[in-house]
């Protein structure tokens, strides 16, 4: 059964969605069924490519959408909403250590 | 923020010698380092490695962005190299990589770095620019194909 889940994220971390972010953000969304959207409220970019994530310039503060269809919809939403949100510091550790 | 203002044209790169990562990130160090006074090869080599050690910067299409932080430099910059047989990058797609864009940036860039970043990925996410940097014949060339998409988006 495909549903669709949307919700508003918003960027906490400093530096903003960097690449390194960026990565992690793709590599997970890669890891779902349900296909992922990112939007900043002027477009829509698939949440598997680097590059797209990346040319939102998404800096500290800004609010992204994220809009899954699928069957996992749900958890996708919520682990990839989760990446978003994270400090600087919590960046630095998840690949750092 | 225009690519061209912070593009290094001398240190662009027709074609690599097909090598390792490792050679890339040398090969491209190398040739800024010879023209931008700031740099300097070695070190700006273990900045990129540092880098590329917590995260591969091939993030696919082809592309990698190699990048890093560089203390005393008093601006952004940027050069570019292509590898027409591809280079084992560990991308995050596993593909080949061709299209090398190297950023480095100064300790304290603020949000200029991101911008940076988002500028050149939006070049590189349209397959009309990859193909023509794939064209290219001449380093010239690959510079004319940066000047016309920074003055097109």
């Amino acid at each position: 059964m495909n549903e669709t889940v949307e919700r508003e994220f918003t960027i906490r971390s400093e530096l903003g969605l960097h690449a390194r972010p960026a990565g992690e953000f793709a590599v997970m969304a890669g890891r779902f069924e349900s296909e992922i959207s990112v939007g900043n409220g002027r477009e829509w970019v698939d949440g598997r490519s680097v590059l797209s994530l990346l040319s939102l310039a998404a800096g500290r503060g800004v609010e992204l959408r994220i809009r899954a269809t699928g069957a996992d919809a749900d958890e996708a939403v919520a682990v990839l909403g989760a990446l978003l949100e994270r400090s600087h510091a919590e960046i630095e550790r998840s690949t750092a250590g | 923020m225009k690519i061209m203002d912070i593009l290094v044209n001398d240190a662009v790169i027709l074609n690599l010698g097909v090598g390792s990562k490792r050679e890339v990130l040398a090969e491209m160090a190398g040739a800024l380092a010879k023209v931008e006074p700031q740099i300097e090869a070695d070190r700006l080599l273990e900045v990129l490695q540092e880098r590329e050690a917590l995260q591969s910067t091939g993030i696919g299409d082809g592309v990698a962005i190699p990048h890093g932080k560089m203390a005393g430099l008093d601006r952004l910059v940027a050069s570019f190299a292509r590898s027409p047989e591809g280079v084992d990058f560990e991308s995050i797609d596993r593909q080949a990589t061709h299209h090398f864009f190297l950023l480095v940036v100064p300790e304290h860039s603020g949000g200029q770095y991101l911008k940076a970043l988002a500028r050149i990925s939006r070049f590189f996410r349209d397959a009309a620019f990859r193909q023509q940097l794939t064209n290219a014949e001449t380093q010239g060339d690959i510079i004319r194909a940066i000047a016309e998409e920074d003055t097109r988006l």
